[in-house]
């Protein structure tokens, strides 16, 4: 049955390039008509964005350097640096209920059930099954997933839930008295062993305490605009968990 | 296959029905597109009941399923149901004028996806909320343009 929905994911991904080739070409004809001048401009933008962007990373070998000497002194196993696969979004399952896409990347290019997907700001779903050259990719904001996030203010951990609509996670099962706050940003935990720590997922929106109920009521915002953009980053060195989808 | 009956026409349609699903919609509007897979086999199954039948329509839900990533069946039993449904009142449907064939179109949409939702809650697939039913509304308006387009479509290939 696998073999079948592998196979289904690449003959999707066929078909939907076919389908989509007039739409395809007339981009590349505007991006092609697109003036000099526009162009010259464009690049001095991302010429001074990258300027920033290597200003900014500037620290980023000491510190990690810094941080691999904090680690051994506390003998703890250390951080593989993750590989990271560029990959473009595809096609969209049809189907409303779900949050689900297919990325153009499969098991060629060394893609595997379980590896975290992320968007420009922060982690977006995870492969749940990866054909040939495309893979299917859940979102995290699916109302059939969840993920242990960790409070990055205060390191409270939780379990990030899918809600069904793109803008919103639910946590649940926090106590009233838990140190959540508005705009806290919450992190993944590493726990499980499917994503790897550290990678921002969400911001918290909204914390409740009904009077009377045990548990607050907290709602968070995706970092990553998940219905923007076609490209996302396929984590490689991601710890791979066995189990369901 | 027999010859000089044009059924390859019957299967075309519905793979065009079956590849619309896949134009890319974000992520959001998506329930606003109606189910041409299913308005699709409701046309044959009310226009050849002796053509298209169960088996397509198993068919078409597993094709279906394959295309949304589900557990391979899920939409088809309702598919099924509804065409069994179709095919034991195809004379009467036929019948209908405009508003009442669109109304029963609805009801035999309800059928499938009520099928399809409970089969879901049974194994914990999420289901869509209101927006299905905005679906079910979509669909059942753009029941009379696709079966004029597939009329002609039958009559100029005629499919018989």
């Amino acid at each position: 049955m696998t073999a079948v929905q592998k196979g289904a994911v690449d003959v999707i991904a066929l078909a939907t390039g076919v389908i989509l080739a007039p739409a395809e070409a007339w981009t590349r004809m505007l991006a092609a008509m697109q003036s000099n001048s526009e162009l010259r401009e464009e690049l001095l933008r991302l010429e001074q964005e990258n300027r920033v962007l290597k200003g900014r990373t500037q620290r980023l070998a000491s510190v990690l350097a810094e941080n691999a000497r904090y680690r051994a002194l506390l003998n703890s196993a250390r951080d593989v640096e993750d590989q990271l696969i560029a990959a473009k979004i595809i096609a969209i399952s049809p189907d409303p209920a779900r949050h689900v896409v297919v990325i153009d990347k499969g098991s060629l290019d060394g893609i595997e059930q379980g590896q975290a997907v992320l968007g420009e700001e922060g982690l977006m779903g995870q492969i749940v099954l990866s054909g040939d050259s495309s893979s299917r990719v859940v979102m995290i904001t699916d109302s059939a997933h969840a993920l242990p996030v960790q409070v990055n203010r205060s390191g409270l951990r939780a379990i990030a839930e899918g809600s069904g609509a793109l803008d919103r996670l639910l946590i649940r099962h926090l106590p009233a008295s838990a140190d959540i706050r508005v705009g806290d940003l919450l992190v993944t935990s590493g726990l499980g062993g499917r994503f790897p720590s550290g990678y921002p997922v969400a911001r918290v929106t909204q914390v409740e305490s009904p009077a009377g109920e045990a548990f607050a009521l907290v709602t968070a915002e995706p970092t990553s605009a998940l219905d923007r953009g076609r490209f996302v980053l396929v984590l490689q060195g991601s710890a791979r968990a066995e189990g369901e989808s | 296959m027999e010859q000089g009956r044009s059924t390859w026409a019957i299967y075309l349609s519905l793979t065009c029905g079956l590849l619309v699903m896949l134009l890319p919609l974000p992520v959001e509007w998506r329930f606003i597109r109606p189910d041409f897979v299913a308005l699709f086999l409701f046309y044959w199954v009310l226009a050849l009941p002796h053509r298209v039948g169960v088996t397509t329509a198993f068919l078409l839900g597993v094709g279906q399923d394959l295309i949304e990533g589900s557990p391979i069946g899920l939409s088809s039993l309702g598919l099924m149901v509804a065409t069994i449904v179709a095919i034991a009142n195809y004379q009467r449907i036929r019948q209908f004028d405009a508003i009442q064939q669109s109304l029963m179109i609805l009801v035999l949409m309800m059928l499938s996806s009520g099928i399809e939702h409970w089969l879901r809650d049974g194994i914990n697939i999420p289901v869509a909320s209101w927006a299905g039913l905005v679906n079910l509304a979509v669909s059942t308006v753009c029941w009379l343009p696709i079966r004029q387009v597939l009329r002609y479509f039958r009559r100029y290939y005629e499919v018989i």
